[in-house]
């Protein structure tokens, strides 16, 4: 009986030796490997090759399919739209599509840019523009990101080089809505199935030619491309959550640009680059039940909060005041006259002394590790309520427990910490989610509908701008919400590469230079 | 023999699926994922829809009643957040959780078993001292602490190792060093006791009475009676390895294993992806329990099944 055990073991040995060597070499299972084979020290970069490290691995590399951030920090550069934004401005132009009108109310037309070609040489047809979009309105295709795109009836081809959208009712907000609708191959997708994830074809300018799971993603610059030539041709991106290690990584070289840096790590990182984000902190009031029923508590509590205060100590400088509202300059509906509510406590006493309140509790939900210095940012703010006289009681939840109190209107607490983020730079998503009644974080009656409602399908940019400004203005004035900060994006970067961050938080290879 | 080892793997059957279900309702507990995987804005009516389409708004015997008939066919069904099956990816980031594991238990045990003799030999010595020292302090520290300071000097400041990746040797040695501390530290403690007590038994003073040599009254002796306590801890805290605790290390590292994978899973609240996690963990610690309990007869023919 001992001999069998004994041989027991020997076999459990050897299969846990051979799976050793086996791991270490999982190169040679690939079919295209992407692995770094630079040396620690000096990574033998050539001038034109630079690593990125993204927070973590995409989930798939279908442009249509997920709503993931470490996705399109690589899809960003292998797909393209039919139209693209403006790094800076923020504002949509043609990129696949030469040039679009809208021929009516419900109808937009598309002429499509000649001589483009996927990367495995196919040009480029309307019938691609086509049925991508109708793959991402597909109900069946369950596209994370179908949301984006609800107000698409249909595309339909109009001739060689002409495609028309159909929407359900007039959209001004479509061309923005399409920045975000890459175009991939017809034929490519229907003959890959199930891999269409993983082997992506697109048009950009660069190809992905590796994809080893759970460590890099390889790509290389598109020689077909019909843009610019870009100067960086290969880049790998590397997923290394931990922040530390990101930060580790730059500094031993290995990296050359590294993203959501924390502001304490900025003095270590070889360089610096940093742009204001998409993320804007607020805390929503409860003008339903409860203490903040009262308007002037809820202007109070606006004046109770230093947000520069919160913004120099808290966020090291990177962060600003919010403007009074939840846009920066370049969203659709930014109102440029709405300052922030200055800081002065004396003001909130007073209209804390006005309003007759004689310290009812005041519940603040936050949670913590979901968004950069959450928790703190909790507890500095019940802080400043408090000097000013607010009997402030925190409350921290987990995820999901700070989730299901967010959407439940049963449940909502007197104070809320929340964190919003629009990347359709258009007042429409924030208005429709915050402030519409309908909304599912709404925080008003049903004043504000109609202008919404309006605004959602008014034509003419003007008319739409002066809306939104004016639902602004409304809600600056009898805020249901503690105007907070814009966050900034911070980047760290390896001295060689040089990179101006681009407004709406997109990482463009095809913009990255190496300098020496 | 073969009895008792078909018993124990029906036993392994049920704990298997017992876990299973249990994690099963545990996940449908803790709330919809709906909310987890959509954007703060979306409406109600695409959470609704989301609902519908993961089967969610379905009662939950139904639910129940598709998990288990999945199971017979070791199906979970797509990862919600891959778009993969769940098994397949589980499976592919396991081999490299178990070179990381296996690789810092056999770094561990060359070191610490001869320190753990030889701490026993020389009790109350100034080596035993500062071995116990060393065994505590090195259960005590934090490995993802460990493997920060380890990537500060060896990557970063001297840039022997790479700060992290996957690959070649020198992405492997260092999150193999901050895992294997712990360990090292455990192995050391219990050979030492183990060592000690065997070391104190009459056999011992019988054997080395009758004048047999020192090695081989501790090694064949004393060691033999002394390795089941070891095996023991080895074998609960591989499975514990191997079943997530080296998560910390393998988020530092960047280690594309199943500990990462892990915690990607419970962030995205992907029930059939966790489900098959799960269902993987508990048939590699009930596998190695079974080992570990067999193997205690290679040590002592008293023990028979």
């Amino acid at each position: 009986m001992r001999g069998w055990l004994r041989l027991v073991c020997i076999a459990l040995i050897v299969a846990v030796a051979t799976s050793i060597v086996g791991c270490s070499k999982p190169e040679e299972k690939k079919a295209e490997p992407a692995q770094p084979t630079q040396p620690a020290q000096q990574p033998a970069k050539a001038k034109d090759s630079i690593v990125v490290a993204l927070q973590g691995e995409p989930s798939s590399l279908d442009p249509q399919f997920p709503d993931d951030g470490n996705m399109r920090a690589v899809t960003e550069n292998v797909f393209e739209g039919l139209l693209e934004t403006d790094g800076q401005t923020l504002k949509p132009k043609p990129c696949l599509a030469e040039s679009f009108k809208s021929v009516d109310a419900t109808t937009w037309e598309f002429k499509i840019r000649k001589g483009v070609n996927f990367h495995n040489s196919d040009p480029l047809t309307v019938e691609d523009v086509a049925f991508s979009v109708n793959r991402i309105v597909d109900t069946a295709f369950k596209s994370q990101i179908a949301g984006n795109f609800r107000s698409i009836k249909k595309a339909e081809k109009v001739d060689e080089l002409t495609v028309k959208i159909i929407t359900d009712g007039p959209d001004p907000a479509l061309p923005v809505r399409l920045t975000g609708l890459k175009i991939v191959s017809k034929k490519h997708v229907e003959a890959s199935g199930d891999t269409v994830g993983a082997k992506p074809i697109g048009t950009g300018p660069y190809k992905v030619t590796g994809w080893s799971r759970g460590v890099n993603i390889a790509v290389e610059a598109f020689d077909g491309y019909w843009g610019p030539k870009p100067s960086i041709k290969k880049a790998l991106f590397r997923f290394i959550e931990e922040g530390s290690t990101r930060l580790s990584a730059l500094k031993a070289n290995e990296i050359d640009l590294a993203v959501n840096m924390l502001p304490e790590y900025v003095k270590d990182v070889p360089k610096v680059a940093s742009v204001e984000g998409l993320e804007f902190p607020l805390v929503r009031l409860n003008q339903f039940k409860g203490a903040m029923r009262n308007p002037l508590l809820r202007q109070a509590a606006n004046y109770a909060v230093d947000k520069e205060a919160l913004a120099t100590s808290l966020y090291g400088g990177y962060a600003a005041a919010a403007q009074g509202q939840l846009f920066k300059p370049g969203y659709v509906g930014f109102n440029a006259e709405l300052k922030p509510y200055p800081y002065d406590v004396n003001k909130a006493r007073d209209l804390l002394k006005q309003a007759g309140y004689k310290g009812e509790k005041v519940q603040l939900v936050a949670e913590r590790g979901r968004w950069l210095k959450d928790g703190e940012l909790a507890e500095a703010i019940s802080m400043m309520l408090r000097e000013a006289g607010f009997n402030i009681e925190l409350k921290y939840y987990d995820w999901s427990g700070w989730l299901k109190i967010l959407f439940d209107r049963n449940l909502a607490p007197d104070m809320i910490l929340s964190f919003h983020s629009n990347d359709m730079f258009d007042a429409d998503r924030t208005f429709s989610s915050l402030v519409h009644s309908k909304g599912p974080m709404s925080s008003y009656t049903d004043v504000h509908d109609k202008k919404i409602d309006a605004a959602r399908s008014e034509m003419d940019p003007a008319k739409r701008q002066k809306m939104y400004e004016e639902v602004g203005k409304a809600i600056y004035e009898d805020p249901a919400f503690i105007f907070l900060l814009n966050l900034k994006d911070i980047f760290g970067m390896s001295k060689s590469l040089d990179w101006k961050p681009r407004q709406d938080d997109k990482r463009l290879l095809s913009e990255m230079k190496i300098i020496q | 023999m073969f009895r008792y080892v078909v018993l124990r793997l029906g036993y392994c059957v049920l704990v298997i699926v017992g876990v299973s279900l249990l994690v099963f309702v545990i996940t449908h507990l803790i709330g919809s994922p709906v909310d987890i995987m959509l954007p703060l804005q979306a409406t109600d009516e695409e959470r609704a829809q989301l609902e519908h389409q993961l089967g969610l708004d379905r009662p939950l015997i139904y639910q129940l009643m598709d998990f288990a008939s999945g199971l017979v066919r070791l199906d979970f069904g797509l990862s919600w957040w891959q778009k993969e099956p769940a098994l397949g990816i589980v499976l592919e980031r396991m081999p490299a959780t178990f070179q990381l594991v296996v690789l810092s238990f056999i770094v561990a045990a060359v070191v610490s078993v001869p320190l753990g003799i030889l701490a026993a030999y020389h009790p109350g010595s100034t080596l035993d001292r500062v071995l116990t020292a060393g065994a505590l302090t090195g259960i005590c520290v934090p490995t993802f602490w460990v493997g920060l300071m380890l990537v500060t000097v060896f990557a970063v400041g001297l840039g022997w190792f790479y700060t992290s990746g996957y690959g070649t040797i020198r992405h492997l040695i260092l999150p193999t060093l901050s895992l294997a501390i712990v360990p090292a530290g455990r192995i050391a403690q219990i050979m030492r006791f183990s060592m000690l007590d065997q070391l104190n038994q009459q056999y011992v003073t019988t054997a080395r009475a009758k004048g047999l040599d020192e090695r081989t009254v501790i090694f064949k002796h004393a060691l033999k009676n002394a390795a089941p306590a070891v095996i023991t801890t080895v074998g609960v805290d591989l499975g514990r390895m191997l079943a997530g605790i080296s998560s910390p290390v393998e988020h530092v590292f960047g280690w594309p294993g199943f500990g990462t994978l892990i915690l990607d899973t419970i962030q995205h609240q992907d029930f059939p992806l966790l489900q098959a996690c799960v269902f993987v963990v508990a048939i590699i610690v009930t596998v190695i329990n079974l080992v570990t309990d067999l193997s205690y007869g290679l040590f002592d023919p008293r023990i028979k099944y």
